[in-house]
């Protein structure tokens, strides 16, 4: 890997280099929405301040690069990577040849060798944090379909790419923060996004939005004779702007045909060491080194559902409403458990209940936690201690929970889309608001409700002023959905003990 | 399975259950039994509590001490239910009728506290309501609690 720096003549030095520590500035993507949130979880657990971009679900901060770790540990947080270059307002000439050409140009420019340094170092974290060898992952695009996980534990063998390959075995390995579990995860994970039907995405509404790219040559990588390995890359571009006369894959191209000669690496899309990306938002445009192969927001789960919400939305919906030591926090339609799973992770001091009505879901979620014990335990080596958390299965509109002792109602509720219909909302959404209500605390209690039936909720919730008042409203993208999650404070008043029925 | 009544069920189930509880992630807390109530319909304000346990199979797993968290939680819990489901677990002798003033600081009250909410789980059993007699079963350490059409 040495052979990176062999290519980078005539750059500029690299600030931080010698002499002091390496420092990164680190490119993060978060749901959308959620950057505030994202950006108060980097000052507290980094202490770093973060940029929010206009490129919505982004955040930059920097750190020292011996801090990757605790990046990896960030719970907001879907995918990382290092700055290589940021150009605020860069003038993209009127003709696609002339854009492109000088996205070409580029190239050899860039300040490559601190970023490459950084992406060195956290390499060699995925290779420590690595229990056991994993086979190699395959991107998105060439994974089948998770069909309904059911019954059976084991993943479906043609979803898990099982070749072993040892000569890029330390490239390959996937990355692993403290919740990792075995093999099948990360094909379960790749898996999941896809069967939302739509690939977790940034926020921009442009064509071609995917720009996975093709940098023209693919050959299959070998270790040279000499025993020093030649570096494979792929470059993804990723392009939203009207004003542009190129395209994502246009400028993948030729930006990765810029990079192929520069640093004489080869070029791969599915079998990479090195993925370069090229950020283009209007005129900022930013030029990064990926550090995680796939997203993180799949960590707690590994039984999935038709609907399961990724961890960092669920971790910016918990925080948004503030749990305090000692609070009790409800999901009542919890699903696999991916928000009830990610609080207790986080907020150990508060106590979590999750309760669903389906029993396949009751089960993942059931599952889910077993794995999540299961992990804890291998890294302490003894059985695992407890988690303040609880499942039970129910009926939303007739909880079996004493009124008024709820500090904290956190739920996705059904979309219509998937689960259910927009005509049962229109039933489900009162019963619900009304039950939260009334097992919630007066005057303290709160609940935070994600929902892409907006109108549906704002009916519903117009009834319910006496019990909830309306907070703050994020507006999120979820799974290609435009969605909302509603902050609701509890009023002062009493709910009634004896439940009506409509 | 059979309820065995309010019987306490023997100690020794919380290490018998050491293999059974490999199969099950979450079980059923004394903390979280405070918080549930009956909901069949027609009942008085109140009557669905407490939930009273028949456990066959218990287990017990730790779970680090806070202290903070269990002084806490004293004043949300319903005390005489909490006495009620120890006693049924076999764990009456271990809380006093009543917190006495100066819990906080009492490490020992706080301890054992939280031994009762946190660390003993019920894997097997059911939640029977005072009221109506009606069972709720609770199977590998999740209570179902769904009604049918003609209870709710």
């Amino acid at each position: 890997m040495a052979e990176t720096e062999a290519a980078a003549d005539g750059q500029e030095p690299a600030p931080c280099e010698e002499g002091s520590e390496l420092a990164a500035v680190i490119g993060a993507t978060v749901p959308t929405g959620f950057e505030l949130a994202a950006a108060e979880e980097v000052q507290e657990k980094l202490g770093s301040a973060s940029r929010i971009s206009r490129d919505r679900g982004k955040i930059y901060f920097e750190v020292p690069a011996g801090s990757l770790p605790q990046v990896h540990r960030l719970r907001s947080v879907d995918n990382l990577f290092v700055v290589v270059q940021e150009f605020k307002d860069y003038q993209f000439k009127a003709s696609k040849e002339d854009a492109l050409k000088d996205l070409e140009e580029l190239v050899k420019n860039l300040p490559w060798s601190s970023p490459l340094k950084v992406w060195e170092l956290n390499n060699s974290l995925k290779k420590k944090k690595s229990k056991r060898k994993k086979p190699n992952v395959q991107p998105a695009a060439s994974r089948e379909t998770l069909r309904e996980e059911g019954e059976e534990e084991g993943s479906d063998p043609k979803g898990t790419s099982g070749e072993e390959d040892s000569a890029h075995n330390s490239a390959s390995v996937e990355l692993t923060s403290d919740q990792d579990t075995g093999e099948t995860k990360a094909a379960e994970a790749q898996n999941g996004e896809e069967k939302e039907g739509d690939p977790e995405q940034s926020d921009s509404k442009d064509e071609l939005q995917e720009g996975s790219e093709s940098v023209a040559k693919a050959g299959e990588a070998q270790p040279s004779e000499g025993g020093t390995k030649v570096l494979k890359f792929r470059v993804t571009c990723n392009r939203a702007g009207d004003k542009h006369s190129f395209t994502s894959n246009e400028a993948a191209r030729d930006f990765g045909g810029a990079v192929q000669e520069h640093f004489q690496w080869k070029a791969d899309m599915t079998d990479f060491d090195v993925e370069v990306l090229l950020n283009i938002h209007n005129n900022e445009v930013v030029v990064g080194i990926a550090l995680t192969e796939e997203s993180l927001h799949r960590r707690n789960i590994t039984h999935f559902g038709p609907t399961t919400l990724r961890s960092t939305l669920a971790y910016g919906m918990l925080r948004l409403c503030d749990p305090q030591p000692t609070d009790i926090i409800v999901d009542p339609m919890c699903g696999t458990g991916a928000i009830p799973i990610e609080g207790a992770t986080e907020w150990p001091s508060c106590y979590h209940i999750a309760g669903d009505n389906n029993p396949q879901a009751v089960k993942r979620a059931a599952n889910n936690i077993c794995s999540l014990l299961k992990r804890q335990e291998s890294k302490e080596s003894s059985s695992a201690p407890g988690i303040p958390l609880d499942i039970i299965q129910w009926d939303i509109c007739n909880l079996p929970l004493r009124t008024g002792c709820v500090d904290i109602i956190v739920s996705d509720m059904p979309f219509g889309k998937r689960i259910g219909s927009k005509k049962k909302n229109w039933d489900l959404y009162p019963a619900c608001l009304m039950e939260m209500g009334r097992i919630c605390v007066p005057g303290t209690g709160r609940a935070v409700l994600l929902t892409q039936d907006k109108k549906c909720f704002a009916k519903a919730l117009s009834r319910m002023g006496h019990i909830w008042r309306k907070g703050q409203t994020v507006w999120v993208n979820v799974g290609g959905l435009h969605a909302a999650v509603y902050l609701l404070r509890r009023t002062w008043e009493q709910a009634e003990e004896r439940r009506s029925f409509w | 399975m059979t309820p065995l009544g309010h019987r306490p069920t023997s100690g020794s189930d919380a290490t018998a259950a050491a293999g059974a509880g490999g199969s099950a992630g979450a079980a059923m807390k004394l903390l979280t039994h405070n918080l549930l109530t009956s909901h069949v319909r027609g009942l008085q304000p109140g009557g669905g509590f407490p939930l009273q346990i028949q456990a066959s199979s218990v287990r017990v797993r730790s779970v680090p001490f806070n202290a903070a968290f269990v002084a806490r939680m004293v004043p949300r819990l319903r005390w005489a239910a909490l006495l009620e489901a120890a006693e049924s677990l076999g764990h009456a002798s271990e809380l006093p009728p009543e917190p006495s003033p100066g819990y906080e600081g009492d490490e020992d009250f706080l301890r054992r506290l939280h031994h009762l909410l946190l660390e003993v789980e019920v894997l097997e059993g059911s939640l029977q309501c005072p009221a109506s007699g009606r069972r709720f079963p609770i199977a590998r350490g999740i209570p179902n609690m769904l009604l049918s059409e003609e209870e709710a």
